[in-house]
């Protein structure tokens, strides 16, 4: 700090320390320097200090908390957005499948109807069959009957002819009709 | 070959009258190349955090990023070593270390180093050891001795163990001084010493005959010398950096004394 000679010895001085360099000690033990150095270290160590306390690291700090709640915003606005997403998705799903039920109702609603209509229709048309089956029934029955009875006529002339053939002479009718009966044939 | 200690010579760049202080005595007030190398180191880092932090963005530029990312680093130190109370010291510890990088880095630049100059770096040592002081006995009072009580220890040993611990307590001054200050040293020189070889062995060759032995040595010499100034880079950074560390330690032993012990 304090320097062994004064100011107006300053030739005197740099001889002193090129000596004291040529004997290979280190400049940096030459004390007569320190004082000066100290000092103008303290004064700047001091400022930067003050500057950085007051200026930069306020300033660096309120950008950094700034980004963090910029980031946390934007992720609180995602996780927002997802969740609204996933609602929608999932109404969309449960709207899709209201409406696939309400189509498979639908369809079996109709199909039902189709089956019951045919159903009826078929048992009309069968009705009305069966219904001209038995008017043709009765009405095979009553040619029959009028055959069969044509078919009594029809023996007793023929047997009329026969007897008037083998006998000569003709049968009474009654008498045929009498054979007729006896025979069991139908009249 | 040029003398490899010259470069830490103090030269007046601008002679000043000596003044009288009381107490302190004369003071040589001359401007040295050590007052420029420290104020273009000053001027840089302030400089230098200006521009980062006059027109921050949410999202960073460049510069800004490196300024952020020296920021974040101290402030990861000073949050996990000294806790919950370690925005408090941030200041001091970020302004230990930029100053010290600045000059570390700056030396790498121009022809003198502020912190191989031992005054320099005993000057940080002392601010930083008396910060702890008043800190330790401004938050403990005289619990601040209990640093010094090793209560893990057995009984018998305490005091033994407590004088050791005082001792290393003192000198933690000295260490962080001579630390930062002869890594300094010994990186300049050597870096001085091989392209120093250089120049000799080069002038050797270009003497021609036997001399053109000293090419190989010369080649040699210069690969040495920009592997070390690699390694100058890495130093000057991790000089830094260590001291910020050690810092943050000794002030967490005083701030969390009651924690810790």
């Amino acid at each position: 700090m304090a320097t062994p000679e004064g100011h107006g010895a300053d030739t005197a001085h740099t001889a002193t320390t090129e000596a004291e360099h040529g004997s290979g000690g280190l400049p940096q033990f030459q004390f007569q320097h320190w004082g000066g150095q100290i000092a103008w270290l303290l004064i700047l160590f001091v400022i930067l200090y003050v500057l950085i306390a007051r200026v930069f690291t306020p300033r660096m700090r309120a950008v950094i908390d700034q980004r963090a709640s910029t980031i946390s915003g934007a992720l609180e606005t995602a996780r927002q957005v997802q969740a609204e997403a996933a609602d929608q998705a999932r109404a969309a799903a449960a709207e899709v499948a209201e409406a696939r039920a309400q189509s498979q109702r639908v369809a079996a609603e109709a199909r039902a109807k189709a089956a019951a209509e045919s159903a009826e229709r078929a048992a009309v048309e069968e009705a009305k069959v069966s219904e001209q089956v038995a008017q043709a029934e009765t009405r095979i029955a009553a040619m029959r009957d009028a055959a069969m009875s044509n078919v009594g006529a029809i023996a007793g002339e023929t047997a009329a002819a026969i007897v008037e053939k083998l006998t000569g002479k003709a049968a009474s009718a009654a008498d045929i009709k009498a054979a007729l009966v006896a025979r069991g044939g139908a009249a | 070959m040029a003398d490899p200690i010259h470069q830490f010579q103090i030269v007046k760049v601008v002679d000043l009258p000596d003044v009288t202080l009381p107490l302190v005595g004369m003071v040589d007030l001359a401007i040295t190349n050590s007052h420029i190398a420290m104020t273009i180191a000053f001027a840089a880092v302030v400089l230098f955090l200006t521009l980062v932090t006059s027109n921050a963005q949410v999202v960073p530029g460049r510069l800004q990023t490196i300024g952020e990312g020296l920021f974040g680093l101290i402030d990861n130190l000073t949050d996990s070593i000294i806790g919950h109370d370690g925005r408090k010291y941030f200041p001091y510890v970020f302004t230990v270390f930029v100053m010290i990088l600045a000059m570390n880095l700056l030396g790498m630049a121009l022809t003198f180093t502020a912190t191989s100059q031992l005054a320099i770096t005993a000057t940080f040592a002392v601010v930083t050891f008396g910060l702890v002081l008043v800190i330790g006995f401004a938050k403990n009072g005289l619990g601040f001795f209990k640093l010094f009580w090793p209560t893990g220890a057995p009984l018998v040993m305490r005091p033994v163990v407590g004088l050791i611990e005082f001792f290393s307590f003192m000198l933690r001054p000295v260490t962080l001084a001579l630390r930062l200050f002869g890594n300094m040293l010994g990186g300049h020189v050597a870096l001085k010493v091989f392209a120093g070889f250089v120049v000799t062995l080069g002038a050797m060759a270009a003497g021609g005959g036997f001399g053109l032995l000293g090419i190989p040595g010369a080649a040699l010499s210069m690969t040495m010398v920009v592997g070390l100034t690699a390694l100058e880079f890495l130093v000057a950074f991790l000089q830094a950096f260590v001291f910020a560390v050690l810092t943050c330690i000794y002030l967490n032993d005083v701030v969390n004394l009651d924690h810790a012990h």
